[in-house]
């Protein structure tokens, strides 16, 4: 059953891939995770555990082999309406200057330039970037700049849920920290459920109100994360979680083998 | 200082055509095959007038056909090669299917084409299929032959098809995902992310292409049955010695595909200044 609160749902999800070096390669193996509205979910794992394949199925980009994944109590048969995704790197179009990249989303609604162009600027003006860089091309800005930008390109057209992939990890640290700052203050403001995925435990203890910590396509702990925000990184109980976490992850980790 | 690059960038590119000018004026004093600077330039001076002792129209309007045939056939070979090598760019049957033709094809000389497009299309022109027997009083359309107009056509068609191929190919998974989530139709995908995300390749594709229009239509204008146009001004002038009339219309070729270049690269500037430089 899937509650009316709840925003996003893996039941029993399954991918398989077929690669020419092996011909079955499970990303994701019964994969059951529920996240509620409004609530900041990161998933914690080492690399190749299926973190960027559980939010692929999210986005309707690909489809799980069995089990099913629910957005907004809807089955997911193409990417869903209402739906932000920021990845990683690389995503921004090159040929679009930075304001037309942000209104993307809105010009494919079909909303008139004028309009657009206005909520485009009030989205860059909430991640902290200026009118001096609309007319920039992503790569005439910096790897923080066109993160911020890839983060407001997602929120203009207001989605209820965001999806997001390690989308600080190319970033040097002060730099994250800003903008893991700036992702609390609009999830602060517009709540919506964010769906986070990092191999950072630091970056996943900051950000969540629940840490699912993830190995070999499966979820193995759920760790709420109840500490008041702001964060103190440095705080004794923050440390504390820090170290929960790891040991949830080394364990499943070491027991099978692999990178952390 | 950039005056001065600018001036020592003229000064450079004037050292050949200085030199070709010099070699050609010792060449033509006392030469009956080679014709004078001087009377060369008489007739460039008069592009409209008739060539007393020539079986062609004036340089001007033997400019106008070549052209006008060039714009046809370049302009079929755009608008049917683009999205087929769209297609064959984005579609794995379609890429199977036609890119051994479209590869084997591209080595084949267009001018080889030539008696292919005579014998399909004979001395058919759009003037012969809508006013018969008729057709001369119609002398622009008559002179756009079919024959020559395919054979430009298959000239262009395959370097501007195959650059519009690579370049759908190359866009990034990444980038028609992104647009996907943001809720785009397959046709959104197309017009925001995969035509622009092309366009580079595909006015480098056109401007290839374009080239190869160019130099295709002189000799296609040369072969028997052709009236009009540049090239055809070439063949009576070297038929009846007046070779001032095929100095004149070397150059003239020559002027306008720089032009035609230049506006083409200048597109190839505009698509492409999204492009980080290289360094």
């Amino acid at each position: 059953m899937t509650g009316e609160h709840e925003a996003i749902r893996f039941e029993n999800a399954s991918k398989c891939f077929v690669t020419p070096a092996r011909p079955e390669v499970w990303a994701l193996r019964g994969f059951n995770l529920s996240c509620l509205a409004r609530q900041l979910t990161c998933v914690v794992g080492p690399s190749g555990c299926g973190k960027t394949t559980l939010l692929r199925l999210a986005a309707g980009l690909d489809f799980p082999t069995s089990g099913r994944v629910l957005m907004r109590g809807r089955p997911v048969d193409g990417p869903p309406d209402g739906v932000g995704l920021v990845s990683q790197e690389g995503t921004l179009l090159p040929w679009r200057r930075a304001l037309a990249n942000v209104t993307l989303g809105l010009e494919i609604r079909g909303m008139g330039r004028a309009e657009r162009r206005a909520a485009a600027r009030a989205v860059l003006q909430r991640v902290h970037l200026g009118r001096d860089v609309e007319r920039s091309y992503p790569h005439e800005l910096s790897g923080g700049m066109r993160q911020r930008l890839a983060l407001a390109r997602a929120l203009c057209p207001n989605p209820r849920i965001l999806l997001m992939d390690e989308p600080f990890a190319s970033v040097d640290e002060p730099t994250r920290h800003h903008l893991q700052g700036d992702l609390l203050g609009v999830w602060a403001a517009d709540g919506q459920t964010i769906l986070f995925v990092t191999h950072s435990i630091e970056e996943a203890v900051y950000l969540a109100d629940r840490v699912v910590v993830m190995t070999f396509g499966r979820t193995v702990a759920e760790i709420p994360v109840s500490l008041p925000r702001p964060r103190d990184r440095l705080s004794q109980e923050f440390i504390d979680l820090l170290l929960v976490v790891r040991r949830a992850l080394t364990e499943h980790v070491d027991e099978k083998g692999g990178d952390v | 200082m950039k005056a001065k690059r600018w001036i020592v960038r003229v000064l450079l590119g004037a050292i050949v055509p200085v030199a070709i000018l010099v070699v050609w004026h010792v060449a033509s004093v006392g030469s009956v095959v080679v014709p004078s600077i001087g009377a060369v330039l008489e007739v460039l001076a008069h592009p409209l007038r008739d060539p007393p002792a020539l079986d062609s129209t004036s340089l001007a309007s033997g400019a106008l056909i070549s052209v006008l045939r060039v714009v046809c056939g370049f302009g079929l070979a755009a608008v049917t090669a683009i999205p087929i090598g769209l297609l064959v760019g984005r579609s794995r049957g379609a890429m199977d299917m036609l890119s051994p033709t479209m590869a084997a094809a591209m080595v084949i000389s267009p001018i080889a084409w030539i008696p292919v497009a005579i014998i399909a299309f004979g001395l058919s022109s759009p003037a012969t299929a809508l006013y018969g027997d008729e057709h001369w009083r119609f002398g622009l359309l008559d002179q756009l032959r079919f024959a020559i107009v395919a054979v430009i056509w298959l000239g262009a068609f395959f370097p501007i098809a195959l650059n519009a191929a690579g370049g759908a190919k190359r866009v990034r998974e990444a980038h028609i995902e992104a647009a996907r989530v943001l809720g785009a139709t397959r046709r959104q995908v197309l017009a925001k992310v995969i035509l622009p995300s092309a366009a580079p390749s595909i006015v480098t594709g056109l401007r290839v292409g374009g080239g190869i229009a160019w130099r295709v239509i002189i000799a296609a204008e040369i072969f028997p049955g052709t009236r009009g146009g540049l090239g055809y001004m070439i063949a009576t002038a070297h038929e009846q010695a007046s070779y001032e009339y095929a100095f004149a219309s070397i150059i003239v070729i020559g002027a306008i595909g720089l032009v035609l270049d230049g506006m083409l690269r200048l597109a190839e500037h505009r698509v492409g200044r999204w492009q980080p430089k290289e360094r």
